[in-house]
């Protein structure tokens, strides 16, 4: 196994805010790794450092050996916790956009996955709601063949159907090499499909473990133990 | 069969435990073909390398064999089935009988207990 | 990759221009037939066309300056921005496709208030007329300063797009300044707009105080050369250098900002 994802001595403040404070990760490829911590711990912060979103106070980040820029992005793949698309373009427009800037980006994947939502290509993305534009977005994501990706909070406030729908679409497009970074604050939806888990708490890392040997070692679930960390 | 997977556990060793309970159930008759790792991930809603855990470890345990080309398939050895399920029934057995010993009932209750409790279901 | 962000800056931003465009043609068609039934009964309608082809004309070039604004602002430095800053893409491009997009349209509406004006003075002849006179003056031109008049008309041409870029470079820089605010990042773009072109300002002074204390000192381009044509090719190059210098200063400072200072919230 081979490191995909590396950040020594990350930090960055907003203004007199620390919101990442001296971070030090390493995530293997192969995995799906939780990114875990309650609202505003860090987590996103740290995900658009990764995405060059944000410019660090101090630190290095490495996707693949290398600092974010135009080769990471080219491996990367990044869902948002907001959504980002703008509103004239149809759906197969921005399909195009996608194949047309990303070489790894499977069309045939994302019209499948439309297929099965029945959301037609010729939608606007204007008229449509929150909800579908959200998945339209996890879609163009997961359609992307890419070794590194970044889900940032996407079961965050849908539905039970919805969010079964999304680990679903996570779990059938990850393939053996690539990592899947997840943030969320909902750990009971998502740790069944969770290799490894990263807590994040006031910008600082608590603990990295696998989810095997919380569950063998302290006979908890991941949940759980979020509680007891986390306790208020 | 619906996957029923508790939170308290590793994860994959509660998949062995529910595929051998297909395996003897006959879900999966002995010799047969089985999915996918990613398709039974999926199926189970787990991550694909915890089902590719379990499945080595059922490879280790003799039940299932994997073949350079083909995937995986359910050993077609009987004696080993057999073995594997009484095992199983071994170690059920050894549970219910620390519970029961922990609630004070020594042997001979239990067997009574049984035997009244097997004949009332017939 | 700039080809394929071009496309898209078109894309997004013709959807915008074409049909404003079109009306303000269609429009000024409409004016010139009303008004040349010249009959009381159609005065009303044609002083109203008017008065919609004015109110269009103005709208077309707010438009052209508010779009040139957003499509920064908002492509880049909002939501929108997640998605263009997670393409495989340097930040200088982003910059380069908005700024040519802009000046596109910039001229492309110059030229339809040009050619909408033409239709509504169009009189039988008049094309003629106009044919005609470009031509005279073309001779003239060309009977003045020779062949070099294309080159002097390109360099013109040029001249004018350093200096459009520049308004719109300045644009730019300020609203990249402003996003260096973690608060109030609108006003402190009007701040920094005031203070770029108080900047420049300065610096030109500065240039033509140069000049004259040359021009003192002797230095002149009379001594340099005694050919006409030289002479007036230095001084337009000079003329280049000094506005381009602005121009790359504002555009050092967006793509910086963009490149090493950004933090999209």
């Amino acid at each position: 196994m081979s490191t995909i994802f590396e950040c020594s001595g990350l930090t960055k403040k907003f203004g007199s805010k620390t919101a990442l404070s001296g971070v030090d990760l390493k995530i293997e490829r192969g995995q799906i790794v939780g990114l875990l911590g309650p609202n505003g711990s860090g987590k996103s912060t740290l995900i658009k450092l990764a995405n060059e979103l944000l410019t660090p106070t101090s630190g290095k980040i490495l996707i693949g050996g290398q600092q974010p820029g135009i080769e990471t992005k080219k491996i990367v793949s990044y869902l948002p916790e907001r959504t980002y698309l703008n509103d004239w373009m149809r759906v197969q427009q921005i399909i195009e956009f996608f194949s047309d800037f990303y070489d790894n980006f499977k069309p045939e994947k994302a019209y499948d996955m439309l297929k099965r939502l029945n959301i037609s290509p010729n939608d606007r993305l204007k008229t449509m709601s929150k909800g579908t534009k959200e998945k339209v977005q996890l879609i163009l994501v997961m359609s992307r063949e890419a070794e590194l990706y970044f889900l940032d909070e996407p079961i965050g406030g849908v539905d039970p159907a919805a969010r079964d729908y999304i680990l679903e679409t996570i779990l059938s497009n990850y393939n053996e090499n690539a990592t899947v970074i997840i943030s969320s604050h909902l750990i009971s939806d998502i740790e069944k499909i969770l290799d490894y888990v990263i807590f994040l708490n006031q910008g600082k890392v608590v603990l990295t473990s696998t989810v095997d040997d919380i569950r063998d070692a302290k006979g908890k679930s991941v949940d759980l133990l979020f509680r007891e960390v986390f306790k208020c | 069969m619906p996957w029923d997977l508790k939170s308290d556990r590793p994860i994959y060793t509660q998949l062995v435990e529910q595929i051998k309970l297909m395996v003897f159930s006959g879900t999966y008759p002995p010799g047969s073909k089985l999915p996918s790792v990613r398709d039974m991930a999926q199926e189970a809603a787990v991550n694909p390398n915890t089902m590719q855990r379990a499945l080595a470890k059922l490879e280790e345990d003799g039940l299932i064999i994997t073949h350079r080309t083909s995937g995986r398939s359910i050993t077609e050895d009987a004696s080993m089935i057999e073995l594997a399920k009484t095992k199983l029934a071994r170690d059920q057995i050894f549970e219910f009988l620390e519970k029961m010993r922990l609630m004070g009932f020594d042997q001979k209750e239990i067997l009574t207990i049984i035997t009244t409790m097997a004949k009332e279901l017939k | 990759m700039l080809i394929k962000l071009l496309k898209y800056e078109v894309k997004a931003t013709g959807r915008l221009f074409l049909p404003i465009f079109l009306s303000l043609l269609v429009l000024a068609a409409i004016n010139k037939i009303l008004s040349a039934f010249n009959h009381p009964t159609w005065t009303t309608p044609a002083v109203i066309t008017m008065i919609i082809y004015s109110i269009i004309m103005a709208g077309m070039f707010v438009m052209t300056f508010t779009v040139m604004i957003q499509r920064f602002h908002k492509n880049l430095l909002t939501d929108e921005g997640y998605l263009m800053y997670t393409l495989p893409v340097k930040s200088w491009q982003h910059i380069i496709s908005k700024l040519l997009v802009s000046l596109m349209w910039i001229i492309a509406s110059a030229l339809t208030a040009m050619l909408s004006t033409e239709i509504i003075a169009y009189k039988p002849g008049t094309l003629g007329k106009i044919l005609q006179a470009l031509a005279t003056i073309h001779n003239q031109i060309i009977g003045n300063f020779g062949l070099s008049a294309y080159l002097l008309l390109l360099e013109m041409i040029l001249g004018g797009l350093i200096t459009l870029a520049s308004g719109i470079l300045i644009v730019y820089a300020s609203i990249a300044i402003g996003h260096l605010f973690t608060r109030h990042k609108i006003l402190s773009s009007f701040g920094a707009f005031i203070g770029l072109t108080t900047l420049s300002q300065i610096y030109l002074v500065l240039v033509f105080q140069i000049t004259r204390i040359a021009h003192f000192a002797n230095f002149s381009l009379y001594n340099i050369t005694s050919n006409e044509f030289v002479r007036s090719e230095l001084i337009f190059a000079s003329g280049f250098i000094l506005i381009a210098i602005p121009c790359a200063a504002y555009f050092a400072v967006t793509n910086y900002i963009l490149s090493r200072r950004l933090n999209l919230e």
